[in-house]
């Protein structure tokens, strides 16, 4: 019988609080990954998702290294790896393998027929090209799940003919459609420089491509068991970014319109922006007709309230500055702790109707002195034997109550596990690595 | 091999002949409980993949979301921002806050596979439809519970969050925009889209532990914790240096030369790494010198501030001079990444997205020609689809209480009367098109 009488927020957190992850199963830990990205962070994060629900990930370097370990801030390094690396290397068995030489070809192909799932980021048609694409190996491995990451994906007119271009971040935000609607507006008052489209300050568009990709690797690795069957994934990221923009492509087609660059404004709701506060910035919404009423209270403002009664009064561009000037008015009196306090005394009045959303803007300094992410588990700080006491973000679905993803180690140097996979799958000695070292293929 | 490897994965991958093909997800059926975007877009991110949805909304008002709209555009009585995350799903109109609606949602969770809910903390266990209550009616279930802080933490109680208090509190807003200017609000509602992504991934896992163990479980997602996630190198940064990320305007810190660049007409990106990149970025800008240099032929050097300065400084001076196309065309032949930024206009109109299924355009039972985002990820063997778009509030109440739970017709006009299910009222937003006959595109009879 399930415990009813406890309060919710107590019976939960026993039953998912990641403290207790340790002693809970993993829901993928029957399943070997070959991630053969190169050079690319949407390879890596599909695995490490995959990794940390428990997977078996065999990360596949050239001997040199793969080239995203050099992509660090002000090139950083940690022993031989860049912070991007060593953030996605995570539960993975890092071995080297040189697919320039047959010799390494054919032991690709063997460690792909004892895989479930291949991640790879060649330039469209390359792998194929080599004789290590999903045609070949789909003979040696019927049930392979086989994803492909690139810009332009393995097919479409642009794909051929972009086939020698290689895959970065930049150019899949720039593609998705967000930055042409992201960033200061063409006010005069704003430095001409940075009235531009802007993307994302973080890796946005590899991140959603190696979200997207691991998506769908468990949709057809859903689809094995019942059929069998492997299949062939391709995945462009700046198509899965585009997922992510709002209805610009509905509204394109009923009004053949655009939204342009609103800097700190939005086209559909408002006010849903951030102000001023006496030590900072917050964030602050109230745009539905309750939720503007209940701002309005709590600003012990309500007459204005009627001065833009309706939600079209409030995105009315012209009103937007207006509003927005008002509520700094009040904003800027208070310092962004008492903000959200004033707020959240309001929300949780019980007469309350409406809703009004805040948060201070923090600086990643600033969310890491905040005790709720601590506790809930959303950081941690790992010992690694190699690369000493890191602080490293976990597995955002870390409160499962069954089978939670984890963070199990950080990253391993360069080829750091060749002996123990290449005997576990292929049964080679340290003779035969030996050999093959000499030869350059490891 | 190789030479004709266009034309098979043209073929294999042909999103035309989706609806030829089987759905990977076909008898998971998906009970949701949402408003908004972050609750909406995981079920229907499922039912392109084929799962079964049906959406429960409170009648006579619906999602809110029904009501968010640029400018207050609607077209056809229907809101396009509420269009995004709607689709292939089954509208019901039901108050749960009802008894007869609680059992009503408690009879629906027994024949469902995945229930989805983005309410505040503890507000389902209020209810009586909470996780623990649904268990006792099918032990199951996989639920998910999407929103801002958690379900517990100093934070979480009772604390409303929308995407842009996750990209607040991750840190996001701050680390993007120029260095010096405002936090940068990103365009788009991402901290939702974000986390919606990566929880329906959860869901996935979990649906792939129950079929080895037939075991469900609860996930609770915070979309401010998934924004962190996604941060990239921001905490190891802070770890080693002691320092915030800083703000870096179209730049990648971490890789260089990577920039959006003005040209003589428009914005272009550019990226070169390696060095065989970037030696290609050097010949194409006629400045083949500078990939020989050695503060710029090794990637590591070239990150170094003093080097990438005088790179990217090069790459904005060549750029201004040329035009979007001619860098775009220059990158294809000589192997650096580059774009145009690309707007919905362009996504619109392109050959390359349409020819992909990712811009797809399908004849909509209510509406007519719709044109929207096809599915992201290309199955060959299970391929995703958009089969229709949003509906009206209760419009398939029919459909879904006669043909999944077998009530009869009397049933339902009695449970209409007392308010428990219901439609649209006569509000845009939430009703039909003007010109609806009444009859077309219904599910039922």
């Amino acid at each position: 019988m399930v415990d009813k009488t406890r309060p919710w927020e107590e019976w939960i957190r026993e039953h998912d609080d990641p403290e207790h992850t340790l002693e809970k199963p993993e829901a993928m830990d029957d399943l070997v990954v070959l991630d053969v990205s190169y050079g690319n962070m949407a390879g890596l994060f599909t695995s490490s998702i995959l990794s940390e629900f428990g997977a078996f990930v065999i990360k596949v370097e050239p001997p040199q290294g793969d080239l995203a370990r050099k992509f660090t801030p002000y090139g950083l390094l940690c022993k031989d790896t860049g912070l991007g690396y060593l953030n996605e290397g995570r539960n993975k068995y890092h071995v080297t393998l040189n697919l320039k030489t047959e010799e390494g070809r054919e032991i690709y192909k063997e460690l792909a027929a004892k895989a479930d799932v291949v991640i790879e980021t060649f330039k469209p048609g390359e792998a194929d090209e080599m004789g290590i694409g999903f045609r070949q190996l789909k003979d040696l491995n019927p049930g392979l799940v086989y994803c492909a990451i690139h810009t332009y994906g393995q097919f479409g007119p642009e794909a051929e003919k972009n086939r020698k271009k290689p895959d970065y971040d930049v150019v899949d935000q720039a593609r998705c459609g967000i930055p042409a609607v992201t960033g200061e507006p063409d006010d005069p008052d704003i430095p001409e420089e940075v009235r531009a489209p802007t993307k994302q300050g973080n890796w946005m568009g590899w991140y959603a491509g190696g979200c997207w990709a691991a998506f769908g690797i468990i949709t057809a690795l859903l689809w094995r068991f019942k059929s069998g069957k492997g299949q062939f994934i391709d995945m462009a990221p700046p198509e899965g970014e585009a997922k992510f923009c709002d209805y610009h492509i509905q509204w394109y087609h009923q009004a053949k319109r655009l939204r342009g660059r609103v800097g700190p404004y939005d086209s559909a709701v408002f006010p849903y922006t951030f102000v001023k506060t006496s030590d900072g910035v917050c964030f602050i919404s109230g745009f539905s007709d309750v939720n503007w009423a209940h701002l309005c209270n709590i600003m012990n403002k309500p007459e204005v309230k009627d001065m833009f009664p309706t939600i079209f009064d409030r995105l009315n561009p012209e009103n937007q500055p207006k509003i927005h000037h008002i509520i700094e008015e009040w904003s800027a009196r208070l310092t962004s702790k008492e903000l959200e306090e004033v707020v959240m005394k309001h929300n949780l009045e019980p007469d309350a109707v409406g809703v009004v959303a805040t948060a201070k803007v923090n600086w990643p300094l600033d969310a890491l002195g905040e005790d709720h992410w601590w506790i809930r588990k959303t950081f941690t700080r790992i010992e690694d034997p190699n690369y000493g006491e890191l602080l490293l973000v976990n597995p955002a679905a870390n409160k499962m109550t069954e089978t939670p993803p984890r963070l199990k180690w950080a990253c391993r140097p360069v080829g750091a596990d060749n002996l123990f996979v290449y005997k576990k799958f292929l049964g080679y000695g340290p003779a035969r690595l030996e050999e093959l070292k000499s030869k350059g293929v490891i | 091999m190789g030479s004709d490897f266009f034309q098979w994965a043209s073929e294999v991958l042909d999103p035309k002949k989706a609806f030829l093909k089987p759905e990977a997800l076909k008898g998971i059926r998906v009970l949701e409980l949402c408003t908004l975007i972050f609750g909406p877009v995981v079920p229907d991110w499922l039912s392109e993949f084929g799962a079964e949805v049906i959406k429960v909304e409170l009648p006579g008002m619906g999602d809110t979301m029904r009501y968010v709209t640029p400018y207050g555009f609607f077209w056809k009585n229907i809101s396009p921002a509420f269009q995004e995350q709607n689709h292939n799903k089954y509208h019901v109109g039901l108050d749960v806050r009802t008894p007869e609606g609680k059992e009503l949602f408690l009879d629906l969770a027994r024949r469902c596979d995945v229930v989805v809910e983005n309410l505040r903390a503890g507000t389902m266990d209020k209810w009586g439809i909470g996780y623990r209550d649904l268990l006792e009616v099918n032990p199951r279930i996989i639920y998910l519970a999407n929103n801002g802080f958690g379900q517990w933490g100093p934070f979480a109680h009772g604390r409303p969050s929308y995407d842009a208090i996750a990209q607040s509190v991750s840190g996001l807003m701050a680390v993007s925009g120029f260095p010096g200017r405002p936090p940068l609000k990103s365009g788009v509602w991402i901290g939702d889209f974000t986390g919606g992504c990566m929880s329906a991934v959860a869901v996935l896992a979990a649906l792939y532990y129950r079929e080895k163990t037939g075991k469900g479980q609860y996930i609770e997602f915070s979309q401010g914790e998934n924004l962190m996630r996604w941060l990239d190198w921001t905490w190891l940064y802070a770890h080693f240096t002691g320092k915030n990320r800083p703000q870096a305007g179209n730049r990648d810190l971490a890789i260089c030369p990577a920039d959006i660049v003005r040209c003589k007409d428009g914005y272009v990106a550019i990226a070169a790494f390696s060095e065989e990149e970037f030696k290609g970025l050097c010949e194409a800008m006629g400045k083949s010198e500078l990939a020989r240099d050695p503060r710029f032929s090794d990637p590591l050097e070239r990150l170094k501030e003093e080097n990438a300065a005088v790179v990217l400084e090069a790459v904005r001076e060549w750029a201004r001079e040329k035009t979007v196309r001619e860098i775009d065309e220059l990158g294809a032949q000589y192997g650096f990444a580059s774009s145009p930024v690309l707007d919905a206009k362009a996504q619109y109109e392109s050959e390359h997205w349409r020819a992909r299924g990712a811009v797809w355009e399908y004849n909509d039972p209510i509406y007519g020609t719709m044109v929207e985002w096809g599915p992201a990820p290309k199955l060959s063997e299970t391929p995703g689809r958009v089969k229709w778009g949003a509906r009206p509030v209760g419009v398939d109440n029919e459909h879904v209480f006669i043909r999944v739970l077998g009530l009869a017709p009397s049933r339902l006009k009695e449970l209409e009367e007392k308010g428990t299910i219901g439609k649209w009222v006569d509000r845009v937003g939430q009703k039909p098109p003007e010109d609806w006959d009444g009859e077309s595109g219904l599910f039922y009879p």
